[in-house]
C-alpha cells in the first residue's frame, strides 16, 4: 500500500509541475499587453516601460519561468501584479469559500448518487426509470441555471437561504451551513446523475454474481448484504466516475460562484486570466491541481481500501 | 466579467458588460423626514480597486471611495460645487491658481491633521498615479503651501472642470502619514465620516464601514453603518435585490426591471451621460478615405431609424440624440437633433455627390456581444443607403486597446459624456484618448482654445457652439443619450446625482 501511495504522490507532483509550466507558456503566449492593462490607458509608453520592467517583464520568459518555478517550490507563489497582494494571501482568503462548496457539494454528491444509484438497481420497476430519466435531465442542465432556478425559488420566493453570499465557518456555522447550501447542490446535481447512473449499472452486475446469491441463501440480512457485500464491490467504478466529476465541480464552481455573488478561487481564476495577472493565474492553478491530486489520491486509497487488487 | 481593459482612461465604458451609466436628474424619490441609524446595504457592480487615491477610478468605483475619504468640495445633486474640506476657493486671472481656505478642525483617524500640506501630498500623490482620478488632476503642476489652512494649486493650463472634478474622487483627502505606504493598497486611512470596519470585511466580497466618531458633518450622513457587497453578475444582483439582502443596486439590464417593480422594489431613472451610436474614428478618411468627405459622414447620419434603434436595441433606455454631449449641460442642444432625420433618400443622394454612388466597404469589429441589437442595425441601416459593413470577429478582452490604437475606421460605440469640458478632453481635442486617430480640426481647435479661457455664460456660448460644430460636421452619428436604472428597497429613499454613474453615498437616506 505505501508503494502504491508514494507513486501516486509522485504523480501527482509530476503533474503539478507539468500544468504550471504549461500554463507559464500559454499565459505567456497570449500577447495581452499586461503592462499597459495595469498602467492604464492614460498612460504614456515610459510609464509602461516602467511598469514592464517593475515587474520583470523585461526579461526573457525562460528567465522568468525558472525564478518563479524556484520560488513557488520554496513556498513563494509572488504577489499579484494588480493589488500588490501575496498570492499565498489572496489565495488562502478565498480557498475557504470554493473548499466550502466542492467539498460539501462532493459530499452530497456521494451520498445521494449512492441512495438513489442503490435504490434504482434494488426497486426497479418505475423507481429504477424515474432515476434514469432524472439521471439524464439533471446531468444535462447546466450547473449554472440549476443555480438560477435554485436562487429564484429557495432564496428569492422562499427565502430560505441567502441569495448571495458567503458566511465564515468561524462566525456562524449555520450561517455557513445557509449560505453555501445553494451554491453546493447546485454544484452537485451533475455529478449525482452520472454518478448514480454509475452506481446503478454496477449495482445491478454486482447482484446478479453467485456469490450474492449465496449469501442470500446463508440468510444474511438484505441491509448488509446490500451496503457490506454487493456496494464494496461496486463501489470502484463509481468512485472512478466521481472522482473525474470532482475535476467538473472545479470547473463549474466559476459560474456558480458568480451566480451566488461568492468571492471564492472560481471567481478569482476567471478575473485575474482575463487581466492577466500572470503570478495570480499561476497561483490559483498550482493550488487547484493541488486539490485535484489530493482528492483522487483520497479516491485512490478508497479505491484500495475497497479493492486489494489495485494495491500491487 | 469587470474586466479591467475596459477601464480605459477617464472614460467611463458602458457597453452593456461594464454597464455604467449616469445622474442627471435630481428628483427625490420619496418624500417623508430622514432618521438616523440603521444599516445602508449597497451592491456596487464592480469590485473595489486598491484604497490608495493614486490607483482610484471614478464611475461605479467612487462608492467604494466615499465612506473613508472626504473630498475638498462636495457637489449636490445636480453637481453644483459648494463647500466641503475646502471652505473659500477662488482662481486668479489667469485662471491657472486656485487658492483654496480649508477647515482648521479636522483630524484623520490616525490622528494626523488635515491642513495645506495635505492637501498638497493627496494631490501630488493621486496625480502620480495613471487610472482615472489621476488623470483629472492632469492640469496640476504643483501645490504651495500659502499657510497652515491654505493652499495654491498651480496649474499648466485653466481647467473648467477642476474645481468639480475636486468634488469627487480626484479631491479625495487620505493621511499624508498613510500616503507612500503599502498598507494603504489594502486598509484605507481618511478623515470622511465612516472608518472601513476590518473585523467585518472581507476583501472583494463584503466591506463594512462604521461611523467616525470625529467626523465634522456626521448631520449629512445618517446611517450608523454601510455595506457594500459587490455583485458583478446581473442575476447576482437581481436575486439579491428581491431577496432582501440589499437595499440598492444599478440594474444592468433594463428588460429586469418589470421583475424588480413586481417583487416590490423601487426603481429611478436617469439620463447615464453614456451616448451610443456609430462613432467615426476615422474622420480623417486615412484608412478609409470615403469618411474623410463631410458628405459621406453626414448619409451615415441620415440612414440610422434612432428611435427604432433606441426601442429595439436598447429596451427604450434613451432619448434621441445627434450630439455628442450630454443633455443635462449647457452645451447640449435639443434643436440639433433634428439636424439628421432618417432619410434613406437623402444619404443615398448626398453618397452620390460625394462621388459613391455604388457605396462602398467599411470594416469594423463584431461588437454584437455588448449590443447584438445595435451591431445588427448598423450593418442593416448602413446597408439601406449602398455602405457594406464587413464585420471582422475580434476578442473581447482587447478590442478596446484596439480601438484605441486606431486600428478601427469605424464602430458601433458608447462613451461617457459628463461636463462639457471632460467631454472634449476625452473626444475631441487632437490628442484626446477617444479621438484615437488624432484627428484634428483648426477650427474646432480654436473654439475649443477659447473656451477653455472663458469662464460662465460666454464658456456655456461656446460649448454650445463646439456642440453644433461637430453635429455639423458630422464627426460621429450618436442615436442616443443612455437612461440607467437604479433599484432600491422601501427602507431607503434615493436622489440621483448629475455626472455620476450611480447615486453616491449621501443620495442615501432612510425610508421614514
Amino acid at each position: 500500500m505505501l508503494s502504491f501511495l508514494l507513486r501516486r504522490i509522485g504523480s501527482g507532483l509530476a503533474l503539478i509541475v507539468v500544468i504550471a509550466s504549461l500554463m507559464f507558456v500559454l499565459m505567456n503566449m497570449t500577447g495581452q499587453n499586461v503592462a499597459r492593462n495595469i498602467a492604464g490607458q492614460t498612460a504614456s509608453e515610459e510609464q509602461v516601460a516602467a511598469k514592464s520592467a517593475e515587474l520583470g517583464l523585461d526579461q526573457p520568459v525562460v528567465t522568468r519561468y525558472l525564478d518563479w518555478i524556484g520560488s513557488a517550490i520554496q513556498g513563494d507563489l509572488g504577489s499579484s501584479w494588480f493589488t500588490g497582494q501575496p498570492v499565498t494571501d489572496t489565495i488562502g482568503a478565498k480557498l475557504p469559500v470554493t473548499l466550502s462548496i466542492l467539498l460539501v457539494g462532493l459530499l452530497v454528491g456521494t451520498i445521494f448518487s449512492v441512495i438513489i444509484g442503490v435504490a434504482a438497481a434494488v426497486k426497479g420497476g418505475w423507481v429504477d426509470r424515474a432515476v434514469q430519466l432524472l439521471a439524464i435531465i439533471g446531468f444535462a442542465l447546466p450547473s449554472f441555471l440549476i443555480a438560477l432556478v435554485l436562487a429564484a425559488i429557495f432564496a428569492v420566493k422562499l427565502q430560505i437561504f441567502p441569495a448571495v453570499g458567503y458566511v465564515e465557518l468561524a462566525e456562524s456555522f449555520s450561517g455557513w451551513a445557509k449560505s453555501i447550501t445553494l451554491p453546493a447542490i447546485a454544484l452537485a446535481i451533475g455529478a449525482i446523475a452520472a454518478t448514480a447512473q454509475q452506481v446503478r449499472g454496477s449495482m445491478i452486475d454486482v447482484l446478479k454474481m453467485d456469490y450474492v446469491r449465496t449469501l442470500r441463501s446463508r440468510g444474511l440480512s438484505a441491509r448488509s448484504l446490500l451496503f457490506r457485500h454487493a456496494l464494496r464491490n461496486a463501489a470502484p467504478p463509481a468512485l472512478t466516475v466521481l472522482s473525474l466529476q470532482f475535476i467538473g465541480l472545479v470547473g463549474g464552481a466559476v459560474v456558480v460562484e458568480k451566480v451566488f455573488g461568492l468571492y471564492g478561487i472560481g471567481t478569482l481564476v476567471f478575473s485575474s486570466s482575463s487581466s492577466g495577472d500572470q503570478p495570480l493565474v499561476l497561483g490559483v492553478v498550482v493550488v487547484m491541481v493541488l486539490i485535484i491530486v489530493l482528492v483522487n489520491l483520497l479516491m485512490d486509497v478508497a479505491y484500495g481500501w475497497l479493492n486489494p487488487k489495485v494495491r500491487v | 466579467m469587470r474586466r479591467r481593459l475596459l477601464a480605459a482612461g477617464a472614460v467611463v465604458l458602458a457597453l452593456g458588460l461594464a454597464a455604467c451609466s449616469g445622474g442627471s436628474s435630481d428628483e427625490t424619490t420619496s418624500n417623508g423626514a430622514a432618521e438616523s441609524g440603521g444599516t445602508l446595504t449597497l451592491a456596487p457592480i464592480v469590485v473595489a480597486q486598491p484604497w490608495d487615491l493614486k490607483d482610484a477610478g471614478l464611475g461605479n468605483n467612487t462608492i467604494y471611495y466615499q465612506p473613508v475619504y472626504d473630498q475638498l468640495f462636495r457637489l449636490d445633486p445636480k453637481a453644483e460645487v459648494g463647500p466641503n474640506l475646502a471652505t473659500e476657493w477662488t482662481y486668479d486671472e489667469t485662471l491657472t491658481k486656485l487658492t483654496v481656505t480649508l477647515r482648521d478642525d479636522v483630524t484623520f483617524t490616525d490622528g494626523e491633521a488635515f491642513n495645506a500640506e495635505a492637501v498638497k501630498a493627496n494631490l501630488m500623490n493621486t496625480k502620480s498615479g495613471t487610472n482615472e482620478a489621476a488623470n483629472q488632476l492632469k492640469s496640476v503642476d504643483s501645490v504651495d503651501v500659502v499657510d497652515e489652512f491654505t493652499a495654491t494649486i498651480n496649474l499648466n493650463a485653466p481647467d473648467p472642470s477642476l474645481v468639480p472634478n475636486l468634488g469627487s474622487t480626484a479631491g479625495m483627502m487620505a493621511s499624508p502619514a498613510a500616503i507612500g505606504t503599502p498598507g494603504l493598497q489594502t486598509t484605507p486611512v481618511g478623515s470622511g465620516p465612516y472608518m472601513m470596519d476590518e473585523a467585518n470585511t472581507t476583501i472583494d466580497a463584503k466591506y463594512t464601514f462604521v461611523r467616525n466618531p470625529d467626523y465634522w458633518n456626521t448631520e449629512a450622513f445618517p446611517f450608523d453603518t454601510v455595506v457594500l457587497t459587490p455583485l458583478t453578475d446581473s442575476n447576482a444582483v437581481m436575486n439579491a435585490l428581491q431577496a432582501g439582502q440589499v437595499d440598492g443596486a444599478l440594474v444592468s439590464d433594463q428588460k429586469n426591471i418589470a421583475t424588480l417593480e413586481g417583487a416590490g422594489l423601487n426603481t429611478v431613472q436617469y439620463a447615464s451621460g453614456d451616448v451610443s451610436g456609430l462613432y467615426i474614428w476615422d474622420r480623417a478618411g486615412v484608412m478609409v478615405p470615403a469618411l474623410g468627405e463631410l458628405k459621406v459622414r453626414q448619409a451615415i447620419n441620415l440612414a440610422f431609424d434612432r428611435q427604432t434603434i433606441i426601442d429595439t436595441a436598447f429596451g427604450g433606455a434613451g432619448s434621441l440624440s445627434t450630439q455628442l454631449f450630454n443633455p443635462d449641460t449647457a452645451a447640449y442642444d435639443a434643436e440639433l437633433n433634428d439636424t439628421y432625420p432618417y432619410d434613406v433618400d437623402e444619404a443615398k443622394k448626398l453618397l452620390a455627390e460625394a462621388g459613391y454612388p455604388d457605396g462602398f466597404e467599411l470594416t469594423m469589429p463584431d461588437l454584437s456581444a455588448f449590443s447584438a441589437g445595435a451591431q445588427a442595425a448598423v450593418v442593416e441601416q448602413l446597408a439601406a443607403i449602398g455602405i457594406t459593413v464587413n464585420l471582422e470577429t475580434v476578442p473581447l478582452d482587447t478590442v478596446i486597446n484596439d480601438l484605441l490604437a486606431g486600428k478601427w475606421a469605424a464602430s458601433f460605440f458608447q462613451l461617457a459624456s459628463f461636463r462639457p469640458w471632460d467631454t472634449i478632453q476625452i473626444q475631441l481635442t487632437p490628442d484626446a484618448l477617444w479621438n484615437p486617430l488624432k484627428f484634428e480640426d483648426p477650427t474646432l481647435t480654436d473654439l475649443i482654445n477659447q473656451s477653455q479661457l472663458a469662464t460662465g455664460a460666454d464658456q456655456d456660448a461656446l460649448f454650445k457652439e463646439i456642440n453644433a460644430y461637430t453635429v455639423e460636421q458630422a464627426w460621429n452619428a450618436p442615436w442616443s443619450a443612455v437612461q440607467s436604472t437604479f433599484a432600491y428597497s422601501d427602507n431607503v429613499q434615493v436622489t440621483t446625482q448629475a455626472f455620476a454613474t450611480s447615486p453616491g453615498l449621501y443620495n442615501f437616506s432612510p425610508a421614514s
